[in-house]
């Protein structure tokens, strides 16, 4: 009677312990040792190429990283298959359909323009083939399970921006400078507007410009004849430095705010003193983000490319670790289809620069935001009312 | 009153640019029989080579800007040399020296393109003029100011060059016909090369000076330059100097008004219909001979 026991309980035991390995087996599992290729379509040249070298480069220090470190896997090596599409959206398609048929890749990233994002997305739907944006904003763009992105949809860090200058500035008459050209920049700043008229502030001009653009002075003498005391600057990032300068240039010293676009170090050390005290708003900004990722991805970062890391090194670095994420949580020789499902049902990525990255459906939600400006001495520090 | 006088100055120093640029352009078409759209390559290189040198160099702006012009005049006589020369030897005409400018333009744009890393630049604001000339009722910009009077000086020089002296009527001798011109003692040679070179400073010129004006020095600075100098050498007339520069200053001005009192959506469509409407109404331009044709 006493053997049965005995038995039975080892039994039960036995079964405990078979249960538990079975649920625990995803967390423990780990791809095949091996190569795996991942196809990247850069905007390594072209108009937004100061951008997209960033998005590149921190791509790469996340393959060495993971590398490194085994993040996908124990003896899995992940390698970084690069086509520059230079933002022209038949490169980019190209790229991607290139990427489609060579069964060598198991995933893909790109994109930092939407139009480019969305052309590209039904080629890897139709090859079934995961892929991971990495810089365009349009929401919608995610499409289940193959296509998913790590760029939280602008809006809530800029109407974040936008109620603290209001409450601390309490602004009376603004002007916006506007991106005739792309949507989401319009989107952006309308939403800006919205805050701010909510405080109380009259508009006394939007002034649209267009991507292409390099002279404004004209734009500039249009606002300031508007006698504004805050004016919002919401377009891509060579207008936004142009009438930037323009609008100092010709002598205004009222506050200007604009987004994220004034980050990278390649600006400051374009612009200079020009920019500095002008608020924008972020998730990751060094000299400002700290936790444990990001001082060790702006480490090594510097390490390799002798200068600081911006948001788009941020993004493309995040983009690769959460492929890696997703190869790391499969078993055996992992397909296509098991990665896109896996990087599809994740709800954070672990290593990240932003001190957390949630996901849900496939899309980054927005993480912390941090309001900064650049300093005279060429620092980022967090915005204070001057 | 204040603003109108403000956007009237901005936009002749943008018309300037225009209007500079179109010269060298005009040049070259009446002279050595070429569209050659890799001339606004010229204006890029040489705002890059004006900013290494102040960059690495150290150099004052003027010289800077003397470096850009130079660099630009002897990139464009290796272009003509390389490309355009080996083509009048064969007859191939318009169409073959189009299609060799339009592969210089690729060529020189990548290579512009790799110097500078794909980035846009800008000068140190200590190093270039930078500050406001106060002239009562408006302020205006140094660089505006120093614009105007550039294109001024080379519109007026450029075009006395070519109808007062020995080599400005061997230029429109050679513009003609090169065969009749060297029957006649003139070396075609020369002129050919003079021309380039004239051609590709002044472009350079509105390349160092646009770059420092805009803060933007890329290796899509010219293309930027590109139409609308071809838009002041359609409507001022492609053989007139005078024609270029004043319809690349209205161009300017009515961009300016158009943006200020209408809509930055309206601006580029009313250069295009306005070259549109000289290409059909009136295709030699304001100032063009009406007998000027090309081989």
């Amino acid at each position: 009677m006493k053997m049965l026991e005995t038995s039975k309980r080892a039994l039960l035991s036995a079964g405990y312990m078979a249960l538990a390995l079975g649920f625990a087996a995803p967390a423990y599992a780990d791809p095949d040792a091996g190569e795996y290729r991942i196809g990247m379509v850069s905007d390594d040249s072209g108009p937004i190429a100061s951008a997209g070298q960033s998005y590149h480069q921190g791509a790469d220090i996340a393959i060495a990283e993971i590398n490194s470190k085994g993040l996908a896997g124990e003896g899995v090596t992940l390698v970084l298959d690069v086509k520059d599409s230079g933002s022209d959206a038949a490169r980019a398609v190209q790229a991607m359909t290139q990427f489609g048929s060579d069964r060598n890749i198991l995933a893909t990233t790109c994109c930092i323009l939407s139009a480019i994002a969305a052309a590209v997305s039904p080629i890897a739907m139709s090859n079934e083939l995961p892929l991971v944006i990495y810089g365009a904003t349009r929401a919608s763009l995610p499409q289940e399970p193959y296509v998913t992105s790590v760029v939280a949809l602008p809006g809530p860090q800029e109407v974040a921006m936008s109620e603290r200058i209001a409450k601390e500035l309490k602004p009376q008459k603004v002007a916006y400078y506007l991106a005739g050209d792309n949507d989401i920049f319009m989107a952006r700043a309308m939403a800006m507007k919205e805050v701010i008229e909510k405080s109380g502030a009259a508009t006394v001009a939007e002034i649209t410009t267009l991507t292409a653009d390099t002279d404004f002075t004209g734009p500039a003498t249009q606002g300031i004849a508007t006698g504004p005391d805050l004016i919002v600057v919401m377009t891509t990032q060579q207008p936004t430095i142009g009438i930037i300068t323009a609008l100092r240039q010709r002598g205004y010293e009222g506050m200007i705010v604009t987004s994220e676009v004034l980050s990278p170090p390649a600006v400051f050390k374009k612009s200079g003193e020009t920019i500095s005290g002008i608020p924008f708003a972020l998730s990751f900004q060094p000299g400002v983000s700290d936790s444990e990722a990001a001082v060790a991805f702006i480490e090594a970062y510097q390490a390799q490319y002798n200068a600081l890391p911006d948001v788009y090194a941020a993004q493309g670095y995040m983009a690769i670790q959460f492929i890696a994420q997703g190869l790391k949580s499969l078993d055996g020789k992992p397909t296509r289809q098991d990665l896109a499902k896996a990087m599809w049902g994740t709800t954070e990525i672990a290593v990240n620069p932003y001190g957390g990255q949630p996901m849900e459906s496939g899309q980054a939600r927005t993480p912390n935001t941090l309001i900064v400006n650049w300093t005279k001495d060429g620092e980022v520090k967090l915005w204070e009312k001057p | 009153m204040t603003l109108f006088l403000e956007q009237l100055v901005n936009g002749i120093s943008l018309g300037s640019l225009y209007a500079l640029f179109g010269i060298g352009f005009g040049l070259v078409f009446a002279t050595l029989g070429v569209l050659n759209v890799a001339h606004g390559a010229y204006a890029s290189w040489a705002a890059i080579l004006g900013y290494f040198s102040v960059e690495y160099f150290g150099v004052p702006f003027p010289v800077a800007v003397g470096i850009g012009v130079f660099g630009g005049g002897i990139i464009a006589i290796a272009v003509d040399q390389i490309g355009f020369q080996p083509l009048r030897g064969r007859k191939t005409g318009m169409l073959g020296a189009l299609i060799t400018s339009i592969a210089f333009l690729i060529i020189l744009d990548s290579l512009a393109g790799m110097v500078t890393n794909h980035q846009s630049w800008a000068f140190p604001s200590s190093s270039y003029p930078s500050g406001m000339v106060d002239l009562g009722i408006i302020r205006v910009p140094e660089m505006q100011i120093i614009i105007i009077v550039s294109t001024l000086i080379c519109g007026v020089g450029i075009y006395a060059l070519i109808q007062k002296t020995r080599i400005g009527a061997a230029m429109r001798a050679v513009g003609w016909s090169d065969e009749a011109a060297a029957l006649s003692g003139v070396n075609p040679r020369m002129v050919i090369l003079l021309t380039a070179f004239l051609a590709g400073a002044t472009s350079g010129l509105a390349g160092v000076l646009g770059g420092a004006a805009t803060s933007n020095i890329s290796h899509m600075l010219g293309e930027g330059l590109l139409l609308k100098g071809f838009a002041a050498v359609v409507v001022g007339g492609f053989d007139d100097v005078r024609g270029t520069v004043i319809a690349g200053i209205l161009l300017g001005i009515c961009e300016v008004f158009v943006a200020q009192y209408l809509s930055t959506t309206y601006r580029d469509g009313f250069t295009y219909v306005l070259l549109l409407t000289f290409l059909v109404a009136r295709p030699r331009g304001l100032f063009g001979s009406r007998d000027f044709m090309r081989a």
